[in-house]
């Protein structure tokens, strides 16, 4: 036999070889019977030298295991395939349930806002693209020349606001599209548009774009 | 080099359905773990039978084996928790022999009689140690050495070589020459007696 095999097996006996040659020498070793018999012996020396008393050194144990593992259905794919399909429900588990977190916290917010405020979402360190710099709750008529602050939109600006908030948080949604469900994206779209007709409607129209408007659409603008 | 790198190459094949590489594992660790499993129970036939079922109880319960913890750690776990059920298993029930019990000599004898180790079998064992025991004594002492400290006192390579001022690879080579020297000796043993010594064992 190879010497270099059997110092590769002495190696491996001790845990002393590196993985690689561990993979390749255990495919072997578990076919060739004069290695393995020279693997025996090894644990044979090793149990002599440490002189354990009462302990039989010929392998009943291992000749009678043999028998028995030989009539056991092998262990093949049982342990690895499970682990694979934690590995990645897991993360998305996460995901769903942030997204989901997040869209009851939007809608929760805009319930909880008095009528005639804007509600900005809490600005995300991660969305730097959207620019989000208002303060939590925003007055409507902020271009107020002087008076006191009102975080109440006065009738008359009401007709003028031009900020759109459905819109906005509409374009937030869309852009953050990515962190939520389509079923929850749907939903939250949608209550805006029910929630918030007067201001949908305020959005200010242009008369060329009045004009590309369907009839029925553009007697109710007008 | 990995800790635990051999048996873990060897489970991961037990894994993909190569029993073979299992049979690996019980030589290597079969007196190992009779030896742990005989501070539980006295009689070596009993340990044997302890261990056996430990190694079948591993085998089935090999598939949950991650390699978070070293194999033999995870066995040595195993083996206990069997010997110690078996231990209270054999209180509940004990086995009645119509032997006297008030009498001294007669429980003697009653340990005798339950250990199934052959006169033979007990020859062999003896024979073998003193083969080994031989051929270490007639090493060299470099090899002597190196042998001793890994087997009897459980020394990586590295610390072998710290310890004898040599590097790693020649203590390697030097483990590996005592082994082929002792290993020369006792395959006579094993391709001569071995065999008959089991089947009266």
């Amino acid at each position: 036999m190879n010497e270099e095999l059997d110092s590769q097996l002495s190696a491996m006996f001790d845990d002393e070889l590196a993985s690689a040659e561990c993979e390749l020498l255990a495919r072997r070793l578990s076919r060739d019977v004069e290695l393995k018999a020279r693997w025996e012996r090894y644990a044979v020396i090793a149990a002599a030298i440490r002189a354990e008393r009462g302990v039989r050194l010929n392998a009943r144990v291992a000749r009678r295991v043999s028998v028995i593992v030989g009539s056991e259905p092998a262990l093949a794919g049982q342990s690895a395939p499970r682990r694979r399909e934690r590995r990645w429900l897991r993360p998305a588990a996460g995901v769903a349930v942030a997204a989901g977190v997040a869209a009851v916290s939007i809608l929760w917010l805009r319930a909880q806002a008095p009528p005639g405020t804007v509600v900005a979402t809490p600005p995300l360190a991660a969305v730097s693209a959207l620019r989000v710099t208002t303060p939590a709750v925003v007055p409507a008529a902020s271009s107020r020349p002087s008076g006191s602050d009102s975080y109440v939109v006065p009738p008359a600006a009401r007709g003028a606001a031009a900020i759109v908030p459905a819109t906005e948080l509409a374009n937030y949604v869309v852009a953050h599209s990515m962190f939520s469900s389509p079923v929850a994206r749907r939903n939250l779209l949608s209550s805006f548009m029910t929630s918030e007709p007067g201001e949908a409607g305020a959005i200010p129209l242009s008369t060329d774009s009045a004009q590309d408007l369907p009839r029925d659409a553009k007697s109710s603008a007008q | 080099m990995g800790a635990d790198a051999s048996d873990l190459s060897l489970v991961r094949r037990v894994q993909r359905g190569d029993k073979g590489a299992f049979d690996a594992l019980v030589l290597k660790y079969q007196h190992k773990l009779v030896k742990l499993v005989m501070r539980y129970v006295r009689n070596p036939a009993e340990a044997e039978d302890i261990a056996q079922e430990a190694f079948i109880k591993a085998y089935r319960a090999l598939p949950q084996f991650r390699g978070d913890s070293a194999f033999y750690t995870w066995l040595y776990r195993i083996a206990i928790n069997t010997a110690k059920n078996a231990v209270v298993s054999r209180d509940r029930s004990p086995i009645e022999y119509n032997i006297d019990r008030n009498s001294e000599e007669s429980y003697e004898m009653q340990g005798r009689m339950k250990d199934s180790e052959t006169p033979e079998a007990l020859v062999l064992t003896d024979e073998i140690r003193s083969i080994v025991n031989a051929a270490i004594d007639a090493l060299p002492e470099d090899l002597r050495t190196a042998i001793v400290l890994r087997e009897l006192e459980g020394l990586s390579y590295e610390e072998i070589a710290a310890a004898m001022d040599c590097p790693v690879g020649t203590v390697r080579s030097r483990i590996f020459r005592a082994r082929e020297a002792i290993d020369r000796r006792l395959r006579e043993v094993f391709e001569g007696g071995l065999g008959r010594a089991e089947e009266l064992g």
